[in-house]
């Protein structure tokens, strides 16, 4: 039990009410801090995805939480690459409740149309962290060459 | 593309994740996809739980045609309440997926009391 006296202290800071309000403010916010990858904005059919170019090939990487490498098919078709997949549920047993489900499961895929004609027999893929690097060479005729110009 | 659009879609992102209950068991996955075990802290501070991980991304050299994987960390905070046994928490990483057991405290489980 406080044995303070009844009532606000004289000396109360008048910015004190702020700081709770600000608390009160920060865990509010909190709550809505809702993840970058679910509800109406998620990438649920399509996993994010990074492309990069270098002279020699082609760097593709995708987030892929939670996926098997025997659920996840890559192929290529000229310059497209597809990316294909399932992510798996769990057993689900009966008396399992749940309070909160951002994430998902279920089939995905993604066709990337690269600017290049790309080397099918020269792919190299690494699932690793639930994140899939594919290395992917140019055909030699794709790549940038210098020729030498002779001026006279 | 934009260079300000690249650097904006880089930070600390907030991982998906979902939270069931079975038996006692409390099990919470959250989506942490490029997080190795090293890079990835999970801490429990009087009530709250914090799950911090970085991802390394190996800045590659070379032109991104594409961005979109947007963030460079994850971030997130539960407050337990004082059901939840704060000695037997159990973390497990894998596939890019962190899995934390979090058992019920026998005192807070519901128990039937027998009428003599």
């Amino acid at each position: 039990m406080d044995l303070a006296k009844w009532g606000a202290p004289a000396t109360r800071d008048l910015w004190e009410a702020f700081d709770g309000l600000r608390g009160d403010m920060d865990r509010a916010l909190d709550f809505f801090s809702l993840p970058d990858a679910a509800g109406l904005l998620d990438r649920t059919t399509a996993p994010a995805v990074d492309i990069v170019e270098t002279e020699e090939e082609y760097l593709v990487v995708a987030d892929l939480p939670g996926v098997d490498k025997r659920d996840l098919e890559v192929s290529v078709t000229g310059s497209l690459l597809a990316i294909k997949g399932v992510k798996k549920a769990e057993g689900n047993s009966g008396k399992r409740k749940v309070f909160r489900k951002e994430t998902w499961v279920g089939s995905f895929s993604r066709t990337i149309d690269l600017p290049a004609e790309i080397d099918p027999g020269k792919i190299k893929a690494e699932l690793k962290d639930g994140v899939l690097a594919l290395r992917i060479a140019k055909r030699e005729e794709a790549k940038t060459k210098l020729i030498a110009v002779n001026v006279q | 593309m934009d260079q300000r659009y690249i650097d904006n879609a880089r930070g600390v992102a907030v991982p998906a994740c979902s939270i069931t209950e079975d038996e006692g068991l409390v099990t919470v996955k959250l989506e942490m996809p490029g997080v190795p075990k090293e890079e990835l802290e999970v801490r429990i501070e009087g009530n709250s739980l914090e799950v911090s991980g970085t991802r390394r991304r190996a800045e590659e050299r070379g032109k991104y045609l594409l961005r979109e994987r947007r963030a460079d960390s994850f971030r997130k905070r539960f407050t337990l309440d004082e059901t939840i046994d704060r000695e037997k928490v159990a973390a497990e990483l894998a596939d890019g997926i962190l899995v934390l057991k979090l058992h019920i405290r026998e005192a807070a489980k519901p128990r039937k009391i027998e009428i003599s």
